[in-house]
């Protein structure tokens, strides 16, 4: 142990430790403040997110839950609210108006903001509860509507009350259309005075909660069995389509990328350990000579290893800290919300990480020492056997796979990146094996630097295999999170384009929709085509009537429902942002009864093409056959409809018409007038709802951004360490050239050659798997439609080219500049 | 102390069978000096690797100190042997690089986990006239310096047996000079057994006896050295 420990302090003084430290110091460096970095974003994301459902989670049912088990929320230490939403005509005066009523208790809302003003479109400011008892406040939209202002009365039911403020924004408004009516937001006090809640009366209770996730979750699941059969327990993920995908898609991404990392500061460590090893060999070849059994081989580098270990990972760990909280100090400006305070967890989590990290990657090539034959001391040409073995490999693959596994809780993920790695880095190590081959007519052929590179590859063709692989997997890795990234944040910057519609006007009668389109006009807005919109449910299912169907349809709870009441419409051409998975859509002069069904709808409802379904619409029966099936955007603002008709099919009903427009905040005014001059339409202002997506996917880009920043950095490690592993070997090659009388000169242009020729073959390899890989994610993973990248085959080669030149001569410079000599003597 | 019957080394090469060694039986008594002598290639070297249980042969026996048979062994049983009974001394020196002369010295006792490792050390280093270079790394000694070290490092574990393989082949002929009568010195003053592999007829002269590889083959003990590696 003393020896152990003394022979580590003699070896970190020597110098020989100082790559193999770096290599951990900055794995477990880099892994913490990935780790730490991400989990403060995501607890910023998942708080900002929450302002959609104004709350962490939320339970909705149609009837009130009881009290006993809500209070069970207590004992978990959560915040709740309670909201009560329904629809009723509200009076003024002169008008009446239905209006979706919301009446919150006063620690509503638990998350996001309210935000009010004093007149209708004015300017807002935020507040910190909803309206007191005695007093409701009102849409901007409602006031033109009433013709009344803010201060007058209204009556809601059997109640009258003041409008104390004007509503401009509440978080958990979303973005549906199954809430088109305008609203009016009371205290929850006041609702059994209003008289309007009787039995039978279509009530929606929500009931909110917030707090730390880890209690979230295990109220959650304590909670669960317990919940009536039609209520709903959801977070923002299910709870809020608008940004739901974006975040999960983001968090896969950022998982991804620690991965990555995870990878690289393991081939890093690896890469080091060997070279640690290698130069260790002779060493413990002396250290038999003079008596060192091979368990008191062991036990020396067991106690360097564990010693090394904990130097690294508590550094690391520690630097990790240091750097996320200046990366945060630095973004902070730039970041829309406060981080939260670091937890404890992800520190613990890079300290694991570098402690497994280490075990599989660095202790199994220590672990060879114990086989170095002491007769290498007289005869070193007989046992030129590297550290590296079955065992070793084993180790850090299945080292590497429970990384994988832990870091992703996602086994599909990782058997499918793990394999794909496997697979590559063996069709990877076999072309660049057969590349380096296929060098010589090449090398014949130039001038006399050249001639000396490609030599050098080829005396060493394994190893040069092995670090074209090694710099073509890094660049690989890093290509590939490039490419997806890439592709996820053009995904987001389309979801919702900067002129997307921002408003949508609903209700218009048929005779009135000359008169707006030409007042809307006028004002020099664009509008889009207008839909006719009606309500309607599904009756029968191919003759069933669907009250008869089994647990209506068998989907999953929160699943769309086939009997619940929908808008419908009936179009020739197919919405933007829509696909048809399977059938035909309309031919544009179709009168056949047809109904195009939405994909995740036709599947929990197991709808299938020439289905017949029979609709109730305005007390009269319509049938229809399904004749295709589509993908809907639903994350685009856009109106969106589970069931399309067929162009003619609505013609004889009394429908409605939707349009949708675009206002800049300076164009707000028109709405008042509009409003006033078509009462009965109703206008849905979503661009307060865009602008909060907007921000929630600017940070989310940001975490991407520095996420790729930061695995950069793992890669950069690897080349150097891979560079650093194979230095002994060329610069031995060099000194011989060097006392030779090649000049300086020569041996500086065909090392440089020598690292432009490996990194241009691990740049096509990169190229290769890298394109392979982003398919596979693209599909599997995200979620995203792939498209070849032609650019990457020749940035691949370039970018390697380039990379391992400029880190190998930075490397190399130094050991260069001395005399053959002093070069020698370093390597002995 | 050192007795051998019958030893053969045998590798497989990509050429088939190679023989190194065949049939070596000798004896090597306690506190003799022996020079193993022959041309480059015979096999002398492999020779002292089997001899010191730094190889194991292919068939034969090895005993040494009397009664120890060391192709019995394991190598954990040999590294123990090594520790308590061999000193080495190399043509390539064999000096821990990171360490410095003293610690490179201490080895052997740190080893045995002996508390005197230390003060042994330095007086070793004394004797050896490095007394004034004992925090220097290998790299700034010379060449002889570097073999006066390994050659402290070889009595620091007080052995029975010293084995050295052309401890002056990197030696200049006026340091090796030097070097030798150093080893001798040493050798003599700690009675230890000398087993020493030599290209250098005057160095194999100021041994007590002589054997000659040839071939792989013991040929006889040789008479005339330098007409043998000649």
């Amino acid at each position: 142990m003393k020896l152990a420990l003394k022979l580590l302090v003699r070896d970190w003084r020597g110098g020989e430790l100082t790559l193999l430290l770096a290599a951990l110091i900055i794995a477990v460096g880099t892994v913490t403040t990935i780790t730490l970095f991400v989990d403060r974003l995501q607890q910023a994301l998942l708080m900002e997110s929450a302002s959609f459902i104004a709350a962490d989670r939320v339970i909705s049912a149609s009837r009130p839950i009881e009290p006993a088990l809500l209070a069970r929320a207590d004992e978990y230490g959560l915040q709740r609210s309670a909201t009560v939403s329904f629809l009723s005509m509200v009076f003024s005066d002169e008008r009446a108006q239905l209006a979706a009523v919301k009446a919150v208790d006063d620690g509503y809302p638990l998350r996001g903001k309210l935000i009010v003003a004093d007149e209708p479109f004015g300017t807002g400011r935020p507040a910190q509860k909803g309206p007191q008892p005695g007093s409701v406040w009102m849409e901007s939209r409602l006031f033109p509507s009433l013709d009344t202002r803010p201060g007058a009365s209204v009556d809601v039911g059997a109640l009258t009350l003041p409008i104390a403020d004007v509503l401009l924004k509440e978080p958990d408004r979303g973005g549906g259309f199954d809430t088109v009516a305008p609203r009016v937001i009371m205290h929850l006090s006041d609702v059994d005075r209003t008289e309007i809640i009787q039995p039978g009366s279509r009530v929606t209770y929500r009931y909110l909660f917030s707090g730390e996730e880890g209690r979230l979750k295990a109220w959650e699941a304590s909670v669960r069995p317990d919940l009536p059969e039609d209520t709903r327990l959801y977070g923002v993920k299910e709870g809020a389509e608008e940004i739901g995908e974006a975040l999960s898609k983001a968090e896969r991404f950022l998982l991804l990328g620690g991965l990555l990392g995870v990878i690289l500061a393991g081939v890093a460590i690896a890469l080091a350990a060997n070279r640690y090893a290698y130069r260790h060999f002779d060493h413990v070849a002396i250290l038999k000579t003079l008596g060192a059994t091979p368990a008191r081989i062991d036990q020396i580098y067991l106690v360097i290893f564990i010693g090394l270990g904990l130097a690294a990972t508590l550094i690391g760990a520690g630097l990790g800290l240091l750097v996320q909280a200046g990366v945060a100090e630095v973004l902070r400006p730039l970041l829309p919300v406060a981080l939260p305070a670091p937890t404890m967890k992800p520190v613990l989590l890079g300290l694991t990480t570098g402690m497994v990290c280490l075990l599989s990657f660095a202790l199994p090539p220590l672990l060879t020492l114990r086989n170095a034959d002491p007769v290498r001391v007289i005869r070193r040409d007989l046992d030129t056997a590297s550290p590296s073995s079955l065992l070793a490999y084993g180790f850090g693959g299945l080292g590497t796979f429970g990384l994988m596994w832990w870091y992703s809780q996602d086994l599909r993920l990782t058997i499918l990146l793990f394999i794909g790695g496997l697979v590559a880095v063996v069709v990877l190590g076999l072309l660049a094996l057969l590349l380096v081959r296929s060098g010589r007519q090449v090398g014949l052929q130039a001038g006399s630097a050249w001639r000396l590179a490609v030599a050098g590859l080829q005396r060493r063709q394994l190893e040069s295999a092995l670090q074209i692989l090694a710099f073509g997997l890094a660049l690989m890795l890093l290509l590939t999170l490039f490419l997806v990234r890439t592709s996820l944040l053009s995904e987001w910057r389309n979801q919702i384009p900067a002129d997307a519609p921002n408003h949508f006007a609903m209700n218009i009668l048929p005779e009135e929709r000359g008169e707006i389109r030409a007042f809307l006009d006028g004002a020099k807005v664009t509008v889009t085509p207008e839909y006719p919109m009606i309500r309607g449910r599904i009756t029968e299912l191919n003759g069933v009537p669907v009250a008869e169907l089994k647990r209506d349809g068998g989907g999953d709870r929160g699943a769309p429902r086939l009997s619940s009441t929908r808008n419908l419409t009936a179009t020739a051409t197919l919405p933007e942002d829509n696909k048809i998975l399977s059938g035909t859509w309309f031919s544009p002069t179709s009168l056949v009864s047809e109904v195009s069904v939405e994909a995740e709808f036709a599947k929990s409802n197991g709808l299938m093409l020439g289905d017949m379904l029979v609709f109730e619409i305005e007390g009269r029966a319509l049938a229809a056959e399904v004749t295709s099936v589509r993908s809907v955007a639903w994350d685009n603002l856009q109106p969106n409809f589970y069931l399309i008709f067929s162009p003619q099919m609505l013609i004889d009903f009394p429908s409605t018409f939707m349009t949708s427009f675009f206002l800049d905040p300076d164009q707000k005014s028109v709405l008042s007038p509009l409003l006033r001059a078509f009462p009965t339409m109703t206008v849905l202002e979503v661009d307060a709802l865009i602008e909060q997506i907007r921000t929630i996917v600017a940070q989310v880009t940001l975490a991407v951004e520095f996420m790729l920043v930061l695995i950069l950095m793992s890669g950069a490690m690897v080349l150097l360490a891979s560079i650093q592993a194979s230095l002994d070997e060329r610069m031995k090659q060099f000194v011989i050239l060097r006392t030779l009388g090649a000049s300086n000169q020569l041996v500086r242009t065909s090392l440089a050659m020598e690292f432009a020729v490996l990194g241009a073959f691990a740049g096509l390899l990169a190229a290769l798997g890298a394109e392979l890989t982003v398919y596979g994610l693209e599909r599997e993973i995200f979620d995203l439609d792939y498209s070849p990248t032609p650019w990457l085959w020749a940035l691949g080669p370039i970018l390697g080219a380039g990379l391992i030149s400029v880190i190998g001569m930075l490397a190399t410079r130094r050991v260069l500049d001395q005399s053959p000599v002093a070069v020698l003597r370093g390597l002995a | 102390m050192i007795k051998t019957n019958n030893v053969s080394k045998v590798v497989e090469t990509s050429e088939g069978r190679l023989v190194i060694l065949e049939g070596i039986t000798l004896e090597i008594n306690q506190g003799e000096s022996v020079a193993v002598v022959g041309a480059s290639g015979s096999g002398k070297t492999t020779l002292l690797s089997l001899l010191a249980g730094l190889d194991s042969p292919s068939d034969g026996k090895i005993v040494l100190g009397g009664e120890q048979d060391i192709t019995v062994m394991n190598e954990a049983q040999r590294a123990k042997l090594r520790g308590e009974m061999v000193g080495f001394v190399f043509q390539t020196f064999q000096l821990l690089s990171s360490l410095s002369a003293l610690e490179n010295v201490m080895l052997p006792g740190e080893l045995r986990g002996d508390p005197q490792a230390e003060h042994n050390a330095k007086k070793l280093l004394d004797r050896v006239g490095l007394g004034h270079r004992l925090q220097h790394y290998p790299r700034q000694l010379s060449g002889g310096e570097q073999q006066r070290v390994a050659i402290a490092r070889a009595f620091a574990s007080n052995p029975k047996i010293l084995f050295a393989d052309e401890p002056t082949g990197n030696l200049d002929a006026k340091t090796g000079a030097k070097i030798i009568d150093l080893l001798f010195e040493l050798n003599a003053d700690f009675g230890t057994t000398l087993v020493l592999v030599t290209h250098d007829a005057r160095l194999a002269a100021r041994c007590e006896r002589s054997i000659l590889i040839d071939a792989g083959l013991l040929v006889s003990e040789a008479v005339d050295v330098s007409a043998a590696i000649a």
